[in-house]
């Protein structure tokens, strides 16, 4: 009885076109869009190479630290590569600019450098500091190069080899190690919490199995539920026996999810892909749990209980970072305890700390905080399941 | 006027639907027009930076900090790595410098000591970089030569200190404007989910009806039933448009009153008209009532995703924005995108703009033959 | 032997009782009807008996025993065919009944044989892998009767299971709930088509307003009727003359004249139909059709209530 029950549970549930397309193909298309729309994302934030032109005046042209300079940071063989830059005249120069096709221009005057930009921007920005830098060089190479004449005269050398001086400054400034060293854990690729938000959305989603595991079972539900309830099964093996079909359903599907994500769309999942699918599966235990309490606890059809499982999905979503990764990151500090409760922040923050975390203390948080709310809905669906007989139906 | 009846009783059973869109709208873009400064948009240049200083606050030291200080937005989160990488994953900051113990000494010692940091590797990450990298470039190159301490921070001062002479010659409020173009951009999704999926719950709900009418009605009456379902739709999407407009002349309105507005509302018009045709076209094709809700969601995600109206359009793979051509929404999008920066209107600058327009004016046309074309097979074959 | 005993039953919603103190039984072997009108409280009654629903007052004992919602035993041995068509849509004709046969069937090999049966029973043997959306409303009502009784119940309930049903289904489900008390169920049948419920049960409980109004044999309750027989007459242009000397006939209870329709309502007697065809020969009086009927349970409901059976 138990697995014939189950066994129609599952077909059901996979002849249901409607339940399958939310919680089998729309994840896998929605990802598919994510990638699509975010996969240029990260490359796009690195620096790319910028669009200069310099005023091509006698007054560059003569000035041998910008001419090198420039030269070397617009070499294509250089893999330090910045600028791409157009050497013309300054009317050419304004006429790129206003067309978009430049972020802004460089003229000397008398050694002095001068900018023209057309708004503030980040290149922008970049374009000024490397000027800086240029001028800085020089003043640095003039700096110490007359410090070391003074140096030279004083001790009575009045044979001063200016070329040695130059190479030996040059070879000060060139031979400059500086020693930064990053110790950034793990890439930090955000677009990931994207697909981790969608990964708690199948789970959740998979409520809305639940919502059809239950309300078929239900004499007060469903006319099937009233055929169910005259014969002899025990009401709790029954449903037990449905809950377990639907989440079986959902695992398959999330299995599905997760392999395509995974070999298809190249989504990151950290190295510990074990704690990834404990996770995976008690965050759709929640969802089922959300499922099964909507649809034991409100008396409405069918179509308004699937409609409720929507909207605390798609709310909990937005909440957790699906829409915007900010949102998640504003929420968590500034109202921590929504997303404490939320339980698409807890699936979405579990992935996001396995990730991105050396220590287990976070995981295990969200774990704890999602196996309470399913706990809980658990315990208020029991309650109201365990009535055997209804005042109307 | 019957089918006009009918069609607002569809609607007044579907209101949700527009009410749940038009909250999107307005939550999600208003939401990203107050976080587009740090963004989507760096019209702010300073990076976030966070230091974090094991040394005593003396000498180099306290001369580095104060450099970085001048040049960047200092943040101040807990000293506690997991703040600090949430910090850092969702770009509160930038740039996080671990300044060591003994620094001031061990650079007077010519150790030239090293100095961790955590990076998000971004643009902004970059510029901090380069700030940290330019002070410890030119301290080092004094500290070879210069033995004084206090010599070299005045020295490595005055050399940092070389300003440029900037010029920015644009009068355009590109901040404004990039909030509007977020707006539409948005909007598109809106208009485009709500026109699909109450014309087409319309359509599909008036094929019973019409079967019906048809048998006890003359046929004279089936064409003006037609004639009167798209009016209706055209009705509901005009509504629809203008009630976006006036938000949209709520909530950006120096933007809205200026040329640049102008073009807004016509560019968001002729969308509208095309969406129609679209959801036109779609509740020709399209007979259950279930599926419509599946068909929505593909669709209006779909070209919101690849066209750029959720992510801007210059952050795309060129492969989808390649794809994203076959999609009207790319079109009403681009231009949007133009009217951004767009300052001087002439026959030049607007060029890309008008073939924009030309080209949602086709894809209604298209539709409409095509819609033609479907419902004629359909009665041949009925 | 009493396969059901209905003591005082009483089911209030709220203020309203929907079923008001009813006392019955069903016996062994038979077909009981319960008649009434759309709110009579017939399904509410049955919901009851079935342990679907809280009751106010009252004790019902089936096969002997108090019914429970964890009554299993008696739960098997029953067999239910609600109102609402029940059935999966998703599963097909076969997977349905195979599904809750399922529930009361777990060998698989007498599953199999009871659902071929079932099948075979209400005429579905076409349609084994059809999905019930392309079934005809009255496949569909077989197919929610092959459900409820696949598994071979002793005790069958069918709660108004030809309602919308066409003629040809209707007379397929007839048969088919004929041939289940040949091979000795006992059933309760809820309709408000007093016809079937002439040409099918046994005995007959009439209700309305949640009350039993009157039990017995379609016969017996005919009695109730106080009418022995109606005989009408199409004839055009009576002149009135003969319809004061009809009334005056022996046994004559009433006479109408409408729509060229001569209604005479007799309370006994046997030669009636002799009589008046006597008479109109005498007359001389021309007609185009004759018929006598005997009571239907409406009469009877009529006479009970005041009010038709079927508005």
């Amino acid at each position: 009885m138990f697995i014939n029950n189950f066994k129609y549970s599952i077909k059901t549930l996979f002849r249901n076109k409607a339940l399958i397309f939310w919680t089998f193909a729309f994840p896998i298309i929605l990802g598919t869009f994510f990638n699509m729309a975010f996969s240029n994302i990260e490359k796009s934030e690195k620096l790319d190479i910028i669009n200069i032109a310099i005023v091509n005046n006698d007054d560059f042209n003569n000035n041998v630290v910008y001419k090198t300079a420039f030269k070397d940071l617009s070499d294509k063989n250089n893999k330090d590569r910045i600028f791409k830059t157009h050497y013309t005249t300054e009317d050419k120069a304004r006429k790129l600019l206003e067309d978009g096709k430049i972020v802004g221009y460089l003229k000397i005057i008398n050694d002095e450098p001068k900018l023209t930009f057309i708004k503030n921007g980040f290149n922008g920005t970049i374009f000024k500091y490397v000027t800086e830098e240029i001028t800085e060089t020089s003043s640095m190479v003039k700096n110490i190069s007359e410090e070391k004449i003074k140096k030279a005269i004083a001790t009575g050398n009045y044979n001063i080899d200016y070329e040695s001086i130059y190479d030996n400054v040059m070879n000060l400034i060139e031979d400059n190690n500086v020693r930064i060293n990053n110790i950034s854990s793990n890439n930090l690729s955000y677009t990931m919490i994207e697909f981790y938000s969608l990964i708690a959305m199948v789970c959740l989603y998979g409520g809305m199995l639940g919502v059809v595991a239950i309300n078929q079972s239900l004499a007060n539900m469903s006319n099937k539920g009233k055929r169910i309830s005259v014969s002899p099964i025990s009401k709790g093996k029954l449903i037990l026996s449905s809950v377990l079909a639907s989440y079986i359903t959902e695992l398959i599907g999330l299995a599905l999810l997760f392999i395509y994500t995974i070999f298809v769309l190249k989504v990151d999942y950290g190295s510990r892909l074990g704690l990834d699918i404990v996770l995976a599966l008690v965050g759709s235990l929640a969802g089922l749990s959300l499922g099964v309490a909507v649809a034991s606890v409100f008396k409405s059809n069918e179509k308004a209980k699937i409609g409720m499982i929507i909207s605390i999905t798609m709310l909990g979503c937005f909440l957790s970072g699906m829409m915007g990764v900010q949102m998640k990151y504003v929420i968590d500090k500034n109202i921590a305890i929504i997303n404490k409760i939320n339980p698409a922040s807890m699936i979405t923050d579990g992935f996001y700390s396995l990730y991105y975390y050396d220590t287990l203390n976070r995981f295990i948080f969200d774990i704890g905080s999602l196996v309470i709310f399913a706990s809980l809905l658990i315990g208020v669906s029991y309650i109201s399941l365990r009535r055997q007989k209804y005042d109307s139906i | 006027m019957t089918v006009f009846k009918a069609f607002l009783k569809i609607l007044d059973k579907n209101k949700f639907i527009v009410i749940m869109y038009t909250v999107f709208l307005i939550s999600f873009g208003g939401f990203n027009m107050q976080t587009s400064d740090n963004n989507t948009n760096f019209v702010a240049s300073k990076p976030n930076i966070m230091i974090v200083n094991n040394d005593g606050y003396k000498g180099i030291t306290k001369d580095l900090i104060k450099y970085i200080k001048d040049n960047s937005n200092i943040i101040k989160l807990n000293n506690n790595e997991d703040t600090i990488n949430d910090g850092l994953f969702y770009r509160d900051v930038n740039y996080v410098i671990y300044i060591p113990k003994n620094y001031n000494n061990d650079f007077i010692n010519g150790k030239n000591p090293k100095i961790d940091i955590k990076s998000t590797g971004d643009y902004k990450s970059s510029y901090a970089e380069m700030l940290l990298s330019r002070y410890i470039k030119v301290a080092n190159v004094y500290q070879k030569s210069i033995n004084n301490i206090d010599e070299i921070i005045t020295k490595t001062n005055e050399t940092l200190k070389k300003e440029i002479e900037v010029e920015i010659i644009s009068k355009l409020d590109t901040n404004s404007l990039s909030k509007a173009t977020f707006y539409y951009n948005f909007a598109s999704y809106s208009i485009l989910a709500c026109l699909i999926y109450v014309i087409c719950l319309v359509l599909s709900s008036f094929k019973d009806i019409k079967i019906q009418k048809r048998i006890i009605i003359s046929s004279t009456d089936y064409k003006k039933i037609n004639r009167q379902l798209l009016i209706s739709n055209s009705l509901f999407s005009i509504v629809l448009w203008l009630l976006y407009v006036i938000l949209s002349f709520i909530l950006i309105k120096d933007v809205m009153f200026s040329y640049q507005g102008m073009i807004y509302l016509l560019n968001s018009l002729l969308f509208t008209m095309c969406a129609t045709t679209i959801a036109i076209f779609i509740g020709n094709i399209v007979y259950n009532k279930d599926a419509i809700n599946g068909i929505v969601n593909i669709i209006a995600l779909g070209s919101s995703f690849l066209c750029g109206a959720f992510v801007p359009m210059e952050w795309l793979p060129d492969g989808v924005l390649k794809m994203a051509h076959l999609l009207p929404s790319y079109y009403y999008i681009s231009s949007n995108e133009t009217l951004k920066t767009l300052e001087v209107f002439n026959l030049d600058t607007m060029g890309p703009i008008i073939f924009n327009l030309l080209i949602l004016i086709v894809y209604s046309l298209l539709f409409i033959i095509l819609t033609n074309v479907v419902s004629k097979r359909k009665q041949k074959i009925g | 032997m009493n396969i059901i005993e209905v003591k005082n039953l009483t089911k209030k919603y709220k203020k309203l009782k929907a079923v008001d103190d009813l006392s019955f039984e069903v016996r062994k072997g038979e077909i009981l009807g319960l008649l009434g009108p759309n709110g009579s409280g017939k399904s509410t009654t049955i919901n009851c008996l079935l342990s679907l629903l809280n009751f106010s007052s009252g004790s019902i004992k089936i096969f002997g025993e108090e019914m429970k919602p964890d009554s299993y035993d008696i739960k098997s041995k029953i067999g239910v065919v609600f109102q609402e068509v029940s059935v999966f849509e998703e599963l097909t004709v076969y997977e349905n009944i195979d599904y809750f046969c399922g529930l009361y069937i777990t060998d698989n090999k007498t599953r199999k044989k009871y659902i071929e049966d079932a099948i075979k029973l209400v005429g579905l043997e076409d349609f084994k892998k059809f999905y019930p959306k392309k079934l005809s409303g009255g496949l569909l009502r077989r197919l929610n009767i092959a459900c409820g009784i696949a598994h071979k119940p002793k005790l069958i309930f069918l709660d108004e299971p030809t309602v919308a049903v066409d003629p040809q289904s209707r007379n397929n489900i007839l048969d088919g709930i004929k041939k289940l008390r040949n091979d000795g169920a006992t059933i309760v049948y809820t309709t408000h088509y007093m016809e079937e419920v002439e040409i099918l049960c046994d005995r007959v409980i009439i209700l309305d307003k949640g009350k039993i109004l009157a039990t017995g044999t379609t016969d017996e309750l005919k009695e109730l009727a106080k009418i022995e027989e109606k005989i009408k007459v199409e004839v055009n242009d009576l002149d009135c003359k003969y319809i004061g000397e009809i009334k005056d006939f022996k046994n004559v209870d009433e006479v109408e004249y409408n729509w060229n329709m001569l209604l005479i309502t007799y309370k006994k007697g046997k030669n009636n139909l002799f009589d008046i065809m006597e008479y109109l020969k005498k007359e001389n009086i021309k007609y185009s059709k004759i018929f006598s009927e005997r009571p239907t349970l409406n009469d009877v409901f009529l006479e009970l209530t005041g009010k038709e059976l079927r508005d």
